[in-house]
């Protein structure tokens, strides 16, 4: 292979990929579009009617016409998706703010919350089946259960359980807020369930790569068990558990939605729910492609990261 | 104890049963001490945050709770319903009650510097007026608003186009505080968030979804006559934080990590009260209590027997009971009891009667299928109730007993869940029987724009309408504009003596309970004051002893 058919490769696959998340892009903004207008009610007596609400006809109208909702559907559409191939994520009309700006303050915590609940979960699933996997058959199956029992809890219940025995019954933790020390309960109610799943599918493909000939010719060049393990078979056993991380990433940004709730945090999951109830479109859009952003970085990110452990993948992909 | 609230707990929502177990907390150290000591940050916390700090804008709840602190209004209302001075040390009214002239203190400035003049009052007003502004509450109660002529520096007359007596009733709700007009001037977004006026504390800081800093005024000295002190603030600041989850905050300020918290859920009342280091304060909010409004436009509640029926076979008081512990009190007539010119003459017009019930639904024709619901003409009797997503947990529950109670009476009562928008479609559409909500507001004026004939969907977009009941009674009508042209009391306490007769008899609404303020406060925490208005929580009396 030559430095030019290599650089041409390189190239195509980055426009396939840019043509991807684009339109991937496209889809979510149309769907997020069609969504909030299909659901049955008015965004504008959203906005302007609270409990004791007596808008005028005029102030409806100034309303209507100011978010361009006196529009055809067609023609806001239509401008929906100029505004966006600009850059312009528009106006949030719940939040009286810039949608870049609400995105601006709350994104920053989502996100800090997603990686710190990505890296637990794999933290834990390592440990898990670093320490256990093929040590003893109880071993094996004691820690394999645990692993399904994790993966099968629902993240809201965890939370709520969490809350209650370390917030509220021993108070060792912050039942609300955003400091570190109030990271830890949400992080550890998200990364239970998918620390338990990784766990779960490293496990098999780490099982398996004990079995490969060259766990076999380590041993005999003399290394240790936790050499092999480390430094060998692990390389091997990652990859599905890796591959699996971009829908982990997708997954915690939804799961967002309720852990940011129940524990009172910041971010763009309790934030999408507010925007969704109000029926306010340039925010609810604006955070779905915010959220398809950082899966399509997530799995680019992760596709180089696969690469970088096994080499064979560099020539076998686009 | 324990073992008796987990069970009754145990109805209520998951999370609730978990923390009425968890009773304990982290001690403070307290001082004791005579008189109010200066300084410290208290820690407020609440469940709804409000989508613009500018009170003009929309106008809901949260909105005046946070205004409280950092707007003074022109006039102020005490506990008896007197308009008393504030911003405007007095005022004239024209003989034919038109037009109102305001002569401002001459010693107020904005914390942005601004001093306060008769342009800052028309710019208020012109801004609550201005569609751009959406202004539904504040807008929505000077609809009569034409403009104001600027006489000199500190003397404002604002004309409107008709009689309005309940003019400086709505004057003195937060929501009508007066802005910098500096302030005012940037677009409305801006001012959304970080709005200026001369109250005892300035906005310092919004985190959206997190908190709200104020500092205290050092210059504040023009306290309303309902206040406990003069000059500024004890507090040096507040933080005001945002925690949706009533569980949380409860469990939070049991910890010790917050001093106040309002909208304390039922359920935690009780052990908040045998709680030695907190303290309750409840207050009632006048205007149209809590309610579920019959919707008199369609079958069967066109029909009065059936409505009066309905009202008669739901057992509010035993659902207060039940549900709400007791702690809740019953709200039988239009007006909330805190009301200017509320009559108790209504109590009990509606109470709990199912054989009466059964009589009335005989009369109407509508006798009893098989399973036990009504029927008359091969149609069942059914009561459609959208119930909005937002809906708190105890109000759900409160409308399953009257659903449970009704159906005793024959009435197949349908509560359906969904989210807001769609719940105010169905209303703005008619497509209910009985449309749950509430009015806050301190004049009885209220029930013009509750049941007057002009509020029926007048908005004509969208079909949206205050008048969800469908009454429409040219001689009501003419009662309430009769007592918004008259500043005489008595006359106006006759004329709205009569209003309330004439709803009551008409079986329009299920009244529950009137919309209260309810703090649970830390002991080290006094002078937390709930101002008459609107029952809205003020801290500028309050100081900490720690």
């Amino acid at each position: 292979m030559n430095a030019g058919v290599r650089t041409r490769r390189l190239a195509s696959g980055l426009l396939g990929r840019a043509a991807g998340g684009g339109s991937v892009l496209f889809v979510s903004a149309s769907i997020t579009f069609i969504a909030l207008h299909i659901m049955p009610g008015d965004p504008v007596m959203a906005m302007l009617g609270g409990p004791t609400a007596d808008p005028s006809p005029a102030a409806i109208a100034a309303a209507r016409h100011e978010y361009g909702l006196d529009r055809p559907l067609a023609v806001q559409y239509g401008l929906y998706l100029w505004r966006l191939l600009h850059g312009d994520l528009g106006v949030s009309f719940s939040q009286h703010m810039r949608v870049a700006a609400v995105l601006r303050e709350q994104a920053g915590p989502t996100i800090v919350l997603t990686l710190s609940a990505l890296a637990a979960s794999w933290i834990v699933a390592l440990l898990s089946v670093l320490v256990t996997t093929r040590r003893n058959r109880w071993l094996d199956g004691a820690a394999a259960s645990v692993e399904t029992v994790g993966a099968s809890l629902p993240h809201f219940w965890l939370g709520i359980v969490l809350l209650w025995v370390f917030a509220f019954r021993l108070q060792w933790l912050p039942p609300a807020g955003n400091s570190l020390a109030a990271l830890i309960l949400p992080t550890v109610s998200l990364a239970i369930p998918l620390g338990g799943f990784i766990g779960r599918v490293t496990r098999d493909s780490f099982a398996a790569a004990l079995d490969q000939p060259f766990v076999l010719s380590a041993r005999t060049r003399g290394l240790s068990d936790w050499q092999v393990r480390v430094l060998h078979v692990l390389r091997h056993a990652v990859l599905p558990g890796l591959g699996l991380s971009a829908w982990a990433v997708a997954a915690l940004l939804g799961n967002a939605v309720v852990v940011e709730t129940i524990f009172s945090r910041r971010g763009i999951g309790r934030q999408l729910f507010e925007a969704v109830s109000m029926q306010d479109m340039p925010l609810a859009s604006g955070i779905v492609l915010f959220v398809t952003c950082l899966y399509v970085i997530a799995s680019l990110l992760i596709e180089m990261l696969s690469a970088l452990i096994d080499p064979r993948l560099q020539g076998a992909r686009r | 104890m324990r073992a008796e609230h987990r069970g009754r707990a145990a109805r209520l929502a998951v999370l609730s049963a978990l923390v009425a177990v968890a009773g304990c907390h982290r001690p403070r150290t307290s001082v004791a001490s005579k008189g109010p000591l200066r300084g410290g940050t208290l820690v407020y916390a609440t469940d709804r945050e409000p989508i613009c700090l500018d009170p003009h804008v929309a106008g809901d709840m949260p909105q005046v709770f946070v205004a409280e602190q950092y707007l003074d209004r022109l006039v102020s209302m005490d506990r008896d319903g007197h308009i008393r001075p504030w911003l405007a040390s007095s005022w004239d009214i024209s003989p034919d009650g038109r037009s109102y002239t305001f002569h401002l203190r001459h010693d107020v400035s904005f914390t942005d510097g601004t001093p306060l003049t008769a342009e800052a009052v028309r710019a208020n007003l012109d801004q609550m007026r201005d569609p751009h502004t959406q202004s539904t509450t504040a807008g929505g109660y000077i609809r009569q608003y034409v403009g104001t002529d600027v006489l000199d520096a500190h003397t404002a007359v604002v004309h409107l186009s008709r009689p309005y007596a309940a003019f400086l009733e709505v004057l003195a709700q937060g929501f009508l505080g007066i802005e910098s007009p500096r302030a005012l001037a940037r677009s409305r977004d801006d001012n959304c968030q970080s709005p200026v006026g001369s109250g005892p504390f300035r906005i310092v800081r919004w985190d959206h979804q997190s908190d709200i800093v104020f500092a205290r005024n050092p210059d504040y000295h023009r306290a309303p006559p309902t206040a406990r002190h003069q000059g500024p603030a004890y507090l040096d600041g507040i933080v005001w934080k945002f925690i949706p989850e009533p569980q949380v905050r409860f469990a939070s300020l049991q910890a010790g990590e917050l001093d106040v918290i309002d909208n304390l859920p039922p359920e935690d009342e009780l052990p908040a009260a045998k709680n030695p280091e907190l303290r309750l304060l409840v207050a009632d909010r006048p205007g149209n209590p809590t309610h579920g409004m019959l919707d008199t436009r369609r079958a069967p509640f066109n029909d009065i027997r059936v409505r009066e029926a309905f009202v008669c076979s739901a057992d509010i008081d035993g659902a207060l009971s039940s549900v709400f512990f007791g702690r809740y009190r019953r709200a039988g007539g239009p007006l909330s009891p805190t009301t200017p010119f509320y009559s108790p003459d209504f109590e009990h017009a509606k109470d709990y009667d199912p054989l009466r019930a059964d009589r009335l639904l005989d009369e109407a024709g509508w006798r009893r299928g098989p399973d036990g619901i009504r029927e008359r003409h091969g149609v069942r009797l059914v009561v459609e109730i959208p119930e909005r997503a937002s809906l708190a947990p105890a109000d759900r529950t409160l409308w399953e007993q009257v659903q449970a109670t009704a159906r005793q009476t024959g009435f197949d009562v349908r509560l359906e869940p969904m989210s807001d928008t769609q719940a105010n479609q169905r209303v703005a559409d008619w497509d209910d029987d009985v449309a749950l909500g509430y009015w806050n507001t301190n004049t009885a004026d209220v029930l013009r724009i509750v049941f007057g004939s002009a509020f029926l969907g007048r908005t004509g977009i969208g079909g949206h309408h205050q008048n969800n009941s469908g009454f429409s009674d040219p001689a009501y009508d003419r009662i309430m504009e009769a007592a918004l042209e008259t500043r005489d009391a008595a006359r106006r306490r006759v004329l709205y003596h009569q209003a309330q007769a004439i709803i009551s008899s008409r079986y329009l609404q299920i009244t529950t309970y009137p919309q209260t303020t309810r703090l649970a406060i830390r002991s080290d925490v006094h002078g937390v004051r709930i101002e008459p208005s609107l029952g809205v929580t003020s801290l500028y009396d309050a100081w900490l002893s720690r």
